[in-house]
């Protein structure tokens, strides 16, 4: 899967977790870019990511996201190691 | 009270227990929330509209959910995160509630549970049913 793939998948589901259907994520989107994305709601993404990536992760990996790309970066790095 | 930890629950796990509506809990939930809809205070209305009698508020039934959570399915150590929920049935005074949790996910990143949860009346009817996300708190 390339990076473009991971970021589309990771698009669906952002619209998903934030049920928004018009919500278009890049690299740089963060949590100041969207009203909803709270401690719970980034609960809810990563759990929604590790679901559909079939991955792990575990909670210093996480903590230390600044943006989706750095998002899409871990699972890109994970889905290789797998 | 139960006390499960995140490593005690399993996937699969059932819990529950039963409640029959009253009278009291109707006046008391209205008292908390000032619904004061005729659908749910006034017997009349209540059968005009089609009931056999005042409906029991949706969501008094789905109150009994912070109950399994917060004494059954994690119990002590639980954090409710989020209820989704659909009403069925109507609920009536004397009804006895059957309200059941079964665990069917765990994250192990974040110590949370997901359980699918469903109320049955006496007559085996599910008037309830949805899921939940719980934080199992260490």
């Amino acid at each position: 899967m390339d990076r473009q793939e991971i970021m589309e998948r990771i698009n669906v589901i952002f619209r998903d977790v934030f049920d928004d259907d018009t919500l278009v994520i890049v690299d740089s989107t963060n949590a100041e870019d969207i009203e909803d994305w709270d401690s719970l709601e980034h609960i809810n993404l990563i759990m929604a990511m590790e679901k559909d990536f079939d991955l792990k992760f575990n909670l210093k990996e996480v903590g230390e996201l600044a943006n989706v790309g750095e998002m899409a970066d871990l699972i890109e790095r994970k889905l290789k190691e797998k | 009270m139960n006390s499960y930890s995140y490593d005690e629950i399993e996937v699969g796990q059932k819990e529950g227990f039963s409640v029959t509506v009253t009278e009291e809990a109707l006046t008391g939930f209205k008292a908390i929330t000032g619904d004061v809809n005729p659908l749910h205070n006034d017997e009349d209305f209540a059968v005009k509209k089609g009931y056999k009698g005042k409906v029991g508020y949706g969501m008094l039934t789905a109150s009994y959910l912070s109950t399994l959570a917060g004494v059954y399915l994690p119990g002590e150590k639980s954090l409710i995160q989020g209820v989704e929920l659909k009403f069925s049935q109507p609920v009536y005074v004397g009804d006895t509630l059957d309200i059941q949790g079964e665990v069917t996910e765990k994250n192990d990143t974040f110590k949370v549970i997901k359980i699918k949860v469903a109320v049955k009346n006496q007559d085996n009817k599910k008037v309830l049913k949805g899921s939940m996300q719980i934080g199992v708190m260490e």
